[in-house]
């Protein structure tokens, strides 16, 4: 594991990181104002790359292009494309989405998961099921030595531009109107509609910079790997939400970090020996113990304290429907049982799962320190990512901001 | 109330009054039907083996609807219990390791691990808020499906379990088609008398109330976790028993027949056949499933004998090649229902009393209904309803 490789591994997940936090913006913006995921978003991005990619084939670029005029192109491209999947991120909405505001949690998502199967194969009607190539003469194929690693052009551009776009963003949402707006939506809707701010116009507004986004992060896509499938945008799509959701959903900066943490994370997992790997579980084993043994207690304490408050007739209502066996089990533990179980002990039993689960994978890679992961379990880690996550801290890295509920 | 007149509520009210079991009796006889049919060559086999398919479907769909109607729970990744069934009986019934474990224990076993998924994956995650629910089992059911991708050791990777061995019942062996259906017909029914008996149930009403309001039901002394850990593993169960008889139908499994695709498509029966209702399952899995194809047949085969070649050629081409090629429309069309069923008719087609109340809250004549059902209100009280 020498310098070179690791520093090889951090660009590579920069990259993908970036392209995540493209993505996972739109995620959570959506998140933040209306509280439900936006399924459809990892085929607007797919949809924004396929644009760019047919107006560039469609403008007849070729490798005699000279680069002025190709960079040219590549805007025209980008603005075209962004163009259209805005247009199509606010039709969805409107046609989709608003409907539906106010009804009960589940059916949103429903809706968003018909759109999602929609675009799809609206894609696959349009451009064919098989993956379309960029032709290789557009791409910059240019490599810059860095720490004597060979680094794609590509690579720092994509960071580059992902790094503008995000300024831009913060600049919208911290000192414009519409951003103002769209702050005061996503904390209390109906107080800003009652403030006079129009929140249909401004979720729309939500909704055409998030796919604006996203069309943006599928063009890089398609340059920097070469080509695009119509169910690139699920995988990516879901790999933005896992990261959107590590750094805290509704949490702007949390997107960002979330992606990048994501990206770096699925690199290594790929890229290092797993000796080296197993030093991250060990991380996470030192974490985990500090938690359990240094701030749990004083939580699982209040928690009893709380239980014994509880009048034991309440308790004996909660216990009616409970499986019969746990129940049992509790009463012939005795009352107090009650709180330990139910509360703060389970808390902790997760917690100790969790770190025997550590444990054993740090022990494991450590006995097999010389294999690699292998590359088809890219997927599989964040999925893991997502569900552990979910599991341990739902609130993410820099904690969710999502509406507060009366 | 005033009768209302006209041909559509006339004949509403006539096919309400005929009794929810003649309906269902009707349903089974059509459904037994199919391979008498078949015997006497009136159809052809392809319906038969559709209809074996739709069968399991059928059996997904309605425990897909336990968590999902019932109980209100996104699953996402429904399929990979699916999966756990179907793996567990190619594996112990194939040449591939050299088991061949009878039938009635391959499909405990099935259901068993199935169950056991659906236990570990509901265990820690069904504290989640609804959404996060969804993206978590869709998490789970991908992983799923990798690790049987890559766990080439037992599962042969992406080659799949060929030659899995025909069941055995009782010194029987099950080999035609029509002898399937009526294996998986049989399962059918009895799963869904047991759904329809479990619907009604402390547990089953327990579930409704928790998809309603679930802070007020855990205040009226439901424990939220248990219960929606039972529909969680009940579910789970009956697609592992669906996973073990698909398996034993098609003798060859891989881990295509387990994408995410299956899942969103079993997600878009119950919402079709409408959440929460047992026929309504039935029917959206049976629409779903068969209607594609019966569409294309009937474009390719039965209208042009009808009509005759000549009329068919006068359709514009487009018209023809879109339901020559209905395939590959299919999933678009299955989007643009989900989506205006969800926007138009949130309760699905053959809705769930209880979930119709629900998604139309705000309805006006809803909350007339609701009104005169609670407080028995006529006209002229109009200073206590504000």
């Amino acid at each position: 594991m020498t310098f070179e490789h690791v520093f090889r591994l951090t660009m590579s997940g920069l990259t993908v990181g970036m392209i995540y936090a493209l993505i996972a913006l739109g995620y959570t913006m959506v998140y933040g104002v209306l509280e439900f995921i936006n399924f459809a978003h990892g085929e607007i991005f797919t949809i924004g790359g396929y644009i760019a990619i047919t107006t560039l084939v469609w403008a007849g670029v070729d490798s005699d292009t000279s680069a002025g005029v190709l960079i040219g192109y590549f805007i025209m491209a980008v603005a075209v494309s962004v163009l259209l999947t805005a247009l199509l991120g606010w039709l969805v909405e409107r046609i989709a989405y608003r409907p539906l505001r106010g009804a009960s949690r589940i059916i949103p998502l429903l809706s968003a998961i018909g759109v999602s199967i929609f675009l799809q194969n609206l894609i696959i009607l349009t451009w064919g099921p098989e993956a379309i190539v960029v032709p290789t003469a557009i791409v910059p194929s240019q490599v810059v030595v860095m720490f004597g690693v060979p680094i794609r052009v590509l690579a720092l551009i994509i960071i580059g531009v992902s790094v503008v776009l995000m300024a831009i963003l913060t600049y919208i949402i911290r000192s414009t109107r519409i951003g103002k707006a769209m702050r005061a939506t996503s904390q209390d809707m109906e107080a800003a509609e009652m403030m006079g701010i129009e929140t249909n116009r401004t979720i729309a507004f939500t909704f055409i910079i998030g796919s604006a986004l996203a069309a943006i992060g599928g063009f890089l896509v398609a340059m920097y790997y070469g080509s695009l499938k119509f169910d690139t945008g699920f995988l990516y799509g879901l790999k933005a939400f896992t990261a959107a959701v590590l750094g805290g959903i509704g949490n702007i900066p949390g997107a960002v970090v979330g992606s990048l943490l994501l990206g770096l994370v699925e690199n290594y997992g790929v890229g290092m020996k797993l000796g080296g790997l197993a030093w991250f579980f060990v991380a996470g084993l030192a974490l985990g113990l500090y938690t359990q043994t240094i701030r749990v207690p004083g939580r699982r304490r209040r928690h009893i304290r709380d239980e014994i408050r509880t009048p034991a007739y309440e308790r004996r209502i909660v216990n009616v429907y409970r499986f019969p066996i746990p129940n049992a089990l509790k009463v012939a533990l005795g009352p107090r049982t009650d709180a330990l179980v139910s509360v703060s002990a389970r808390h902790s039993l997760r917690l100790a799962a969790g770190n025997l689960f550590l444990a054993v994978m740090a022990i494991l890679f450590f006995l097999n320190h010389d294999s690699q992961f292998a590359t088809m379990w890219q997927h599989a880690i964040s999925f893991s990512v997502l569900v552990l996550v979910l599991m341990f801290r739902p609130s993410g890295i820099l904690g969710e901001h999502i509406q507060e509920k009366v | 109330m005033q009768e209302k007149t006209g041909v559509w509520a006339t004949a509403r009210r006539f096919f309400g009054r005929v009794p929810r079991w003649a309906y269902a009796l009707a349903a089974l006889a059509l459904a037994i039907s199919v391979p008498l049919l078949e015997q006497a060559d009136l159809i052809q086999t392809v319906w038969l083996r559709l209809g074996i398919r739709s069968l399991v479907y059928v059996l997904l769909a309605m425990g897909l609807n336990v968590v999902m109607g019932e109980t209100g729970l996104l699953n996402l990744g429904y399929i990979a219990f699916f999966a756990v069934g179907s793996y567990t009986t190619a594996i112990f019934s194939s040449p591939r390791l050299g088991y061949h474990v009878d039938f009635w224990i391959l499909l405990l076993a099935s259901t068993g691990l199935a169950m056991l998924a659906g236990l570990l994956i509901g265990l820690p995650t069904l504290r989640l808020r609804g959404d996060y629910l969804a993206i978590v089992t869709l998490g789970f059911g991908e992983i799923t499906r990798i690790t049987f991708n890559n766990w080439e050791s037992v599962t042969n990777g992406p080659g799949g379990i060929p030659q899995i061995y025909r069941p055995m019942i009782l010194g029987l062996k099950i080999d035609k088609p029509g002898e399937f259906y009526y294996l998986v017909l049989i399962f059918v029914v009895l799963v869904a008398i047991m759904l329809t008996n479990l619907k009604s149930s402390r547990v089953g009403r327990a579930w409704n109330a928790l998809r309603e309001d679930e802070i007020a039901a855990e205040h009226s002394g439901i424990h939220g976790t248990s219960l929606k850990l039972l529909s969680m593993v009940i579910s789970a169960g009956i697609a592992g028993l669906a996973g073990c008889l698909f398996a034993y139908y098609q003798q060859f499994i891989n881990p295509t027949y387990f994408e995410f695709l299956q899942s969103v498509l079993v997600v878009c029966m119950v919402v079709l056949g409408g959440m929460g209702s047992i026929p309504g399952a039935i029917a959206g899995a049976a629409l779903l499933d068969a209607l594609p194809e019966f569409i294309r047949q009937a474009f390719s085969r039965w209208l042009p004998d009808l009509l005759g070649e000549q009329t068919m050629d006068s359709l514009p081409v487009a018209v023809q090649n879109f339901f020559i090629e209905f395939d590959r429309y299919r999933m678009l069309i299955v989007g643009l229902v989900i989506v205006v069923m969800v926007i138009f008719r949130p309760e699905g087609i053959l809705p769930d009393s209880l979930w119709r109340r629900e998604v139309r809250e705000e309805d006006p004549r809803e909350v007339e209904k609701t009104r005169q059902k609670l407080f028995d209100f006529d006209e002229g009280h109009q200073d206590l309803e504000a």
